[in-house]
């Protein structure tokens, strides 16, 4: 506390908050997975033409072969996947999509979408890191009103406790 | 492989005492201070200085185009070209490599290559968000540590490593960096019960298995061979630089065991003519975020086998008495100014050949190795020696 206050008085500091507004364009591929997630509750994946790769999420070139993927090249993927990596986070941090603290602890996952080649990370509803173990299935909850947003759409992936 | 045109030497370091927050000064005169420092050393004048690279994650601390900033009014770039270099974690080992190209290709005679952060100016977790993919990934990205928690998670459980080990990295990095004037965190009697009761941060990693945020500056002067003679007889000699860009997003692969260290390390090896690294090697600088990546680094660099990270810290070979010492500087669990991070890596490998260390000084360097790490799953290295390639 002392040592607080010998800086306070030791620097002279000027304060102030800035609000920077950006708006992003997320591309053709996106623009088709929001709409099938808004409308259908499905979930779309991008395959290379070429090396047939799956990526979700959804990318317009393939790194690998450096060729493009086009809407005609999206997939449906199940809803279901299996968890490769999981931790708690427990610190907090200023959200840059909100400006404010991010609410934590949350869970947060890296997992395989069945039928996917590449991994996703997202929120999961589990704190208690004793409940989680790599190779459990996990599956996405969908919102019953969806805006075309992925954390208002699909809030968390449930881990499915016993494959029911 | 191409043969570069010159032989490029570092015959400047300078960098400044890195702490939490450097309130004292402004960005600039926190650059001047090492810019300063590697000119002295050098015995060079600013306008004696061909061209300025200058590398830093600007938007971390919410500023932009810091060339106009920083290269002109800190670093000698008055009337100079002057580029900025910004590649996550690696920026100060791209900082570097780009320093070493501009010279090694005879472009220029001597480059100064200069990287910072004030990290307490902003917040890394936050900047570091707005470093990757908007509508994909950042809305449940924690910046850096939540992926490197999910990866010591994964490391752990595929190949058993404990915490204790992982511990074992901080004790040891962090006594380390009490014999390094420069170190941000300097813990001489730090204990492994100590790192293994800190907060719990993320699921392995406790606050004691991280990197703190350090505010800083790094910087290098390279000159080709002839303006080396004229310089200094104690020069640190480039033998080979290599960089292994991955994939975009970091979930694009299974993110655990940096396959990128392990192509850049065997690509690097074998320009500098090293078959075995523990043996030929003396001394490594690595960028090791958290204790457990400092684990598995060593493994994916070829110190030993996949999984055996646990037990080369085990028997004591990346001790300062070992055989091959890792990070005598207190590395990045001691300090880590993000864009001066891969930077202070190889100033340290520098140092170490020039038998500069003082009380951090591994005997007899003839080889050194940094390494640098970032972006998404990133890895550069590049390897020193004493004596020039040809």
């Amino acid at each position: 506390m002392s040592k607080n206050r010998k800086l306070k008085k030791d620097f002279f500091e000027i304060k102030w908050k800035t609000d920077l507004p950006y708006r992003y364009s997320i591309g053709k591929l996106a623009v088709k997975f929001f709409e099938e997630l808004k409308v259908n509750k499905k979930i779309l994946g991008s395959k290379c033409p070429k090396c047939e790769k799956v990526h979700f999420p959804p990318r317009a070139v393939c790194a690998d072969c450096l060729v493009e993927m086009k809407i005609d090249d999206m997939v449906e993927l199940p809803p279901k996947g299996t968890l490769e990596g999981f931790t708690v986070v427990n610190y907090p941090f200023t959200d840059p999509s909100t400006g404010g603290i991010r609410p934590f602890p949350y869970g947060y996952a890296l997992f395989k979408l069945d039928g996917a080649d590449t991994y996703t990370m997202h929120f999961v509803d589990e704190t208690d890191v004793s409940k989680m173990k790599i190779g459990q299935r996990v599956e996405a909850v969908f919102s019953e009103e969806r805006k075309g947003d992925l954390s208002a759409d699909i809030p968390y992936f449930r881990i499915i406790k016993e494959e029911e | 492989m191409k043969i570069p045109k010159h032989d490029v030497a570092v015959v400047g370091i300078g960098q400044t005492k890195f702490r939490s927050k450097r309130r004292d000064v402004n960005i600039p005169e926190m650059i001047y201070e090492a810019v300063k420092m590697a000119l002295d050393d050098a015995q060079l004048e600013p306008k004696e200085i061909d061209a300025v690279i200058i590398g830093n994650m600007d938007h971390f601390e919410g500023i932009n185009f810091s060339e106009l900033l920083c290269g002109i009014e800190a670093a000698p770039g008055y009337l100079k070209p002057v580029v900025k270099v910004a590649t996550g974690g690696t920026t100060g080992s791209s900082l570097a490599i780009c320093g070493y190209h501009n010279v090694a290709s005879g472009i220029y005679n001597n480059v100064l290559v200069v990287g910072w952060e004030k990290l307490n100016e902003g917040g890394a977790t936050t900047g570091i968000i707005t470093a990757f993919d908007p509508v994909w990934e950042r809305p449940s990205l924690a910046g850096a540590l939540g992926p490197l928690a999910l990866m010591a998670g994964m490391y752990s459980a595929k190949y058993g490593i404990t915490p204790e080990q992982a511990a074992k990295v901080t004790v040891k990095n962090r006594s380390n960096a009490a014999n390094n004037p420069f170190a941000h965190l300097q813990m001489p009697n730090i204990t492994i019960d100590y790192v293994m009761s800190s907060q719990m941060i993320s699921y392995p990693l406790r606050l004691h298995d991280c990197c703190p945020q350090s505010e800083g500056a790094c910087a290098l002067i390279y000159a080709n061979e002839q303006e080396t003679k004229k310089i200094t007889d104690n020069p640190a000699w480039v033998h080979a630089v290599e960089t292994a860009h991955y994939y975009t997003f970091g979930t694009d692969d299974k993110m655990f065991d940096l396959p990128t260290a392990t192509i850049a390390s065997k690509k690097a090896y074998k320009k500098a003519g090293i078959s075995n690294p523990v043996k030929d090697l003396d001394v490594a600088e690595i960028y090791e975020p958290t204790s457990w990546s400092e684990l598995s680094w060593t493994e994916a660099l070829g110190f030993c086998k996949p999984g055996e990270g646990g037990k080369l810290l085990d028997e004591e070979i990346t001790q300062m008495s070992g055989e091959l010492p890792v990070n005598p500087s207190g590395g990045v669990l001691s300090t880590n100014p993000i864009g001066a991070t891969a930077l202070v890596r190889v100033a340290e490998a520098a140092i170490q050949i020039m038998g500069r260390g003082e009380k951090r000084q591994v005997p007899d360097v003839e080889k050194a190795l940094a390494m640098g790490f970032g972006g998404s799953l990133w890895t550069e290295i590049m390897i020193l020696g004493k004596n020039p390639m040809r």
